[in-house]
């Protein structure tokens, strides 16, 4: 150290510090014992337990090896391509649909004003409340005869007062209802998303623009879009991973209505088989095909962060 | 008024005066954003205070005829919400504080020392992300049960820790990353070690950014319903997010009492998101989309 021409670089870490990998080690350990433990084990264990049958209403059959039955079973399961293709109708549906709604809210959450504090309240409102009161609180709003979406049309004459719209127990109506809540749930997160590449736009780029005499439509659509093109699509990839995952939203929609083969997802039916049939064999097997979906779109993003990289 | 220069000056990046469509525009949408978001918590409220009758004859009142709270007392007559609501404190708190020191230290590893396979272990932290939670109902069930701590807290504090760290830690290493190197080393040179820089340089330097992490995993945390509902049955371990759905008999839905029983269980997180939108904001933007 006494030396001062020797290159600070080499000399600035000390003797007592441990080498730079075996510190990395040791401050990636509690993560990953965390990860190992709660998320990896579990997930292995899913997978085995897809292997075998095991149902805990009959115990006695003990947990035999059934190699691909579960998913035999699954593939001739109408139920569960039912679940399947309600979670890509919703995912769809709800993914567009937070697109449309979360992207003008980033835009108009940017624009200063008076209001910006409470317009990003009213922004991240429905991004923090827990999706089981969502669920709940549009259950109430969407009630059968009091709700105040009739309320609503009543007083514009719409319907009468005595005949009101049942919108959980009419089978369309209730999955309308239902993409609207998850959209009203979920354009919070594409919003917040997207705010943070507006804030992301350096200021003179516009302003060039403008001073060029490009129009503000132009100068949204050839800057502002662009550059927003790393933020949408990681707000894309988030919001179908949690498309496929959908789970407490219907849960609790279901349990208002009757219309039950419309509204499950495989979320949902995972979970009925798992804890409500308490079948773990074919639980596992689904949570398997749950998370496969999930997998796929994960590999999509990790080429995108990889091929962003390069 | 001053019109000219007002105008001339929106280059500097003054706010410029907006023409009068385009403020229309904006006013209209800023209203109708605040009303959208705002309007069924507004309605969930109204509900509490009203008297069953009012809500049971459209057209509906907006305004109670007599406002009453007698439905918050009701909220803990009927279950024992206080204890719901504090499991849910307790468990909240103490996953935010482990998860975000967990991801803090996994984060300056991924962020700032030299890592040979740097990138794999990003894409796993991402991959972390993905795992679906009903998949991990049954075998952490299992695991719990094993461990005995079915109806405990860290049968959910480990849970709900282990499922906020890579959203965390994403934050995190976006938010170190930005922090230039020469700081550290420079406090280095003047006979900090590296725990020492790490503690008087990048810490309190990237508290914006340990606050964006913190809001992510108590909101995730006290807002988790499927794990809660699975692993904590029995009453006096319950959290909140559970709570709510016990007011609703077999054929009844007692409307007034579930709306005052969700008005308590949103307050945390409804006061977090009031006190620190602006830092929330600023702190999720300053790097998480580069991701």
């Amino acid at each position: 150290m006494a030396n001062p021409t020797i290159p600070r670089t080499k000399s600035r870490r000390p003797r007592r510090d441990l080498s730079e990998g075996a510190l990395a080690l040791l401050l990636l350990l509690p993560a990953a014992l965390v990860f190992g433990a709660v998320l990896l084990y579990p997930m292995l264990n899913t997978l085995w337990l897809s292997l075998h049958a095991q149902k805990l209403t009959e115990p006695w059959l003990g947990t035999p090896f059934v190699g691909l039955k579960n998913f035999q079973t699954m593939l001739g399961d109408a139920r569960f391509w039912n679940a399947l293709r309600n979670t890509l109708f919703f995912g769809l549906m709800t993914v567009g649909g937070s697109f449309l709604v979360g992207v003008p809210m980033a835009l108009l959450a940017h624009v200063k004003s008076r209001l910006q504090w409470l317009a990003r309240v009213a922004m991240l409102l429905p991004w923090a409340l827990p999706p089981v009161i969502t669920g709940l609180i549009f259950a109430w709003l969407f009630n059968g005869q009091y709700g105040v979406f009739n309320d609503w049309l009543v007083r514009l004459g719409v319907v009468s007062a005595q005949e009101p719209v049942r919108w959980l127990s009419t089978p369309g109506l209730a999955v309308a209802a239902m993409v609207f809540t998850i959209v009203w749930k979920t354009s919070s997160f594409v919003a917040l998303i997207v705010l943070g590449g507006l804030q992301g736009v350096p200021k003179d780029l516009i302003e060039a623009a403008e001073v060029d005499g490009a129009t503000k439509v132009q100068s949204f659509w050839r800057i502002i879009v662009p550059l927003l093109v790393p933020a949408l699509t990681v707000a894309l990839i988030f919001r179908v991973i949690a498309a496929v995952q959908v789970f407490d939203v219907p849960y609790v929609f279901i349990s208002q209505a009757p219309a039950q083969n419309l509204l499950e997802t495989l979320g949902v039916y995972t979970y009925t088989q798992s804890i409500t049939f308490l079948d773990f064999g074919y639980g596992a097997a689904l949570s398997v095909a749950l998370f496969a979906v999930s997998l796929a779109i994960t590999a999509l993003y990790v080429r995108y962060v990889r091929g962003g990289d390069a | 008024m001053t019109v000219v220069p007002r105008s001339r000056a929106s280059t500097l990046g003054d706010a410029p005066r907006l023409p009068l469509h385009e403020r229309f525009v904006k006013g209209l949408g800023l209203t109708v954003m605040i009303l959208g978001g705002l309007f069924p918590l507004a309605w969930m409220f109204i509900t509490s205070i009203s008297a069953e009758t009012d809500l049971q004859s459209l057209p509906l009142r907006y305004i109670p005829a007599n406002p009453n709270f007698g439905n918050y007392g009701r909220v803990f007559s009927e279950q024992p919400f206080g204890t719901f609501f504090l499991n849910s404190l307790i468990v909240s708190s103490v996953s935010t504080v482990v998860a975000v020191v967990i991801a803090a230290l996994a984060a300056y590893a991924l962020a700032r020392l030299n890592l040979k396979r740097r990138g794999l272990l990003m894409t796993l932290v991402v991959a972390f992300s993905m795992f679906p939670v009903v998949s991990l109902v049954v075998p952490l069930f299992r695991l719990m049960r094993g461990a005995d701590l079915l109806n405990s807290y860290p049968a959910l504090i480990l849970p709900y820790t282990a499922l906020s760290l890579p959203v965390a830690i994403l934050v995190l290493v976006a938010f170190f990353s930005s922090i230039p190197k020469d700081l550290e080393a420079a406090a280095m040179v003047d006979g900090c070690s590296r725990f020492g820089a790490l503690w008087r340089v990048v810490v309190p330097l990237s508290a914006p950014g340990m606050v964006t992490a913190a809001l992510l995993v108590f909101v995730n945390s006290w807002n988790e319903f499927l794990l809660a509902l699975s692993f904590n049955t029995r009453e006096t371990m319950r959290t909140v997010s559970v709570g709510v759905t016990l007011y609703q008999g077999e054929f009844s839905f007692p409307w007034p009492i579930i709306s005052a029983a969700i008005i308590i269980a949103v307050v945390p997180v409804v006061t977090l998101i009031v006190i620190f939108q602006k830092r929330f904001v600023a702190g999720l933007t300053a790097g998480g989309v580069k991701a």
